[in-house]
């Protein structure tokens, strides 16, 4: 057995849901990590202890438990710093999900730095949760979006990306890495805003638990990502900012813990980062999140990343051996994400048959209708791995697509 | 093969899933809707003719989907042409009943009806909307 192999079943034994059975008896196959990620052990245990043994609500009261409360509540902020390489603790706010990092970060971008006319430049293969909020701003301000295209292969044309640009684009907000196609960004578009000097948000939802993230390296000036991509609970997300934009723009939600003093005339408001956390927190979400990069860590993110890059290549070269399988993109890296369709067959029924057979996959627009429509098809079925997946289960599912094509083509 | 899936995709719903019934526009028409799955992108744009003695004298529909939604409206169409509008509205509420898995009570609908092959959806609790989504189009139809 190879060291593959062996280091895949000791990290099997963390995720109780794994040895669930599927209708009663088939194994569970979970390739559907992309739209969220198995829990282990300790973060489903440490949530439940932080409930039964600490809990209380944070930065407010005095007495112990609101102290081992906050304790755990800005342990896990350092953790995300250190995880993302952010230069302080002052960088990193904690949302309910990404989709509000996004939603924050235009609003209140937009309220310092934009005007009716100013452009905004994503692209086509963006998420909806990064495409909506700024068609608000399209919609409520008058602001231009721009949408970046894309070449077969699945990344973002540069040339054209850089085209796009004008003295009146004020921000560009892009995917790290596409929760289609799994290719990453290339980084040539961010170097491309820093040389034009204009801020670029990351969203990070696909990369955080599969690439290496470092924000300085990247040089991006915003990055978001969600709690529960990471193999930590729903309802937490980070929102990653330059100290200085995020001291510049103002507040996103009034209420509770993000003031710093309040009359009835007015109020003035907290530093960074309670500045954008008004209302209480999901303080329990957070230490579970912390508690999942802790499990990354022990396990190692460089072994993380090559155990996936090997499943992503080993599923690939066999569905591309597979003459009814269309792969979309092209044949360059992957990160943890194939796209596919079977011949004839719509996504849907793929899933439902896979489905019976134990294994879990994602059929859909997955939230990337213009992206869709771009590629002609209606829907897509979607693998996505995790650091659970293995080989064996790669090959089961080829075993039961070829059953899928020959139900459905009979 | 697995029960579920052979209940799911009998051989008239893959049928009706590869070769349509009344798929096209009627014309003419007085009545339309748009059906659309938000969560899969699945739609279909429904019209029908009906007459003055509320009896719907065509019927029929375009729209891309998965064979679930696609034979769902195709046995859809089949069964409500020539049927008054009350008798429709009663097939209407036997056939949300009978995808939701609940086939006691029903009114109009029984095992002799081609309908009866979409109960297997009820075993797919994420495909329910599929097969109702030709019947949510034709209700909405009614109401505007």
């Amino acid at each position: 057995m190879d060291d593959s192999k062996t280091f895949n079943l000791n990290v099997r034994k963390d995720f109780p849901i794994l040895s669930k059975k599927i209708l009663e008896k088939k194994d569970l196959i979970y390739f559907d990590t992309a739209a969220s990620a198995q829990k282990p052990n300790t973060v489903i245990n440490e949530t439940n202890d932080f409930y039964k043994n600490h809990y209380s609500n944070v930065s407010r009261g005095v007495h112990t438990l609101s102290v081992e409360s906050t304790f755990r509540y800005e342990d896990a902020r350092k953790k995300v710093q250190k995880f993302l390489n952010a230069r302080s603790e002052n960088e990193i706010i904690f949302t309910k999900s990404a989709t509000e990092g996004i939603n924050l970060v235009a609003q209140t971008f937009y309220e310092k730095f934009m005007q009716k006319g100013d452009e905004v430049i994503l692209s086509l293969i963006e998420h909806h949760s990064n495409l909506i909020p700024w068609f608000f701003l399209r919609d409520k301000y008058g602001v231009e979006l721009k949408f970046a295209n894309i070449q077969p292969s699945g990344e973002i044309d540069i040339d054209h990306f850089e085209s796009l640009f004008t003295n009146k684009t004020k921000i560009v907000s892009l995917t790290h890495l596409s929760n289609v196609f799994g290719t990453e960004l290339n980084e040539k578009a961010i170097s491309i805003c820093k040389d034009k000097n204009v801020p670029i948000l990351l969203d990070g939802c696909q990369s955080a638990a599969h690439l290496k993230i470092d924000v300085q390296k990247l040089g991006c000036d915003f990055f978001v990502f969600s709690g529960h991509k990471t193999y930590g609970p729903a309802g937490i997300g980070v929102l990653y900012g330059t100290e200085n934009l995020l001291s510049e723009m103002p507040p996103y939600q009034g209420g509770g813990g993000m003031i710093g003093d309040v009359s009835l005339e007015g109020a003035s408001y907290a530093e960074l980062p309670a500045k954008y956390e008004a209302g209480t927190p999901p303080l329990v979400e957070a230490h579970g999140l912390g508690i999942a990069i802790d499990y990354m860590n022990k396990i190692g993110l460089d072994n993380i990343i090559e155990h996936e890059n090997e499943i992503t290549k080993y599923a690939f070269n066999k569905l591309k051996e597979i003459d009814f399988i269309e792969i979309h993109g092209g044949d360059n890296k992957r990160n943890s994400i194939i796209s596919f369709n079977i011949k004839n067959v719509h996504s849907h029924e793929v899933s439902s048959f896979l489905d019976v057979e134990g294994i879990a996959i994602r059929a859909g627009h997955h939230c990337c209708q213009p992206l869709m429509k771009h590629l002609g098809v209606n829907s897509t079925a979607r693998l996505s791995f995790g650091v659970y997946n293995s080989l064996e289960e790669v090959d089961k599912l080829v075993i039961a697509l070829h059953k899928c094509k020959e139900f459905f083509n009979k | 093969m697995n029960d579920l899936i052979n209940d799911l995709y009998q051989e008239i719903i893959l049928d009706h899933g590869r070769e349509p019934r009344n798929f096209g526009e009627c014309e003419p028409h007085n009545k339309s809707a748009d059906g659309h799955n938000p969560l899969c992108g699945d739609n279909l744009k429904l019209t029908f003719l009906l007459n003055d003695q509320n009896i719907i004298e065509d019927i029929k529909f375009t729209g891309e989907g998965c064979a679930i939604s696609l034979a769902s409206a195709s046995l859809m169409t089949e069964k409500l042409k020539g049927k008054k509008i009350e008798v429709a509205e009663e097939i209407f509420k036997d056939f949300t009943n009978l995808v939701s898995g609940s086939d006691e009570d029903l009114k109009v609908l029984n095992e002799e009806d081609s309908l009866y092959a979409l109960k297997g959806v009820g075993g797919f609790p994420m495909r329910v909307k599929c097969a109702t989504m030709a019947w949510h189009a034709f209700n909405q139809a009614l109401k505007d």
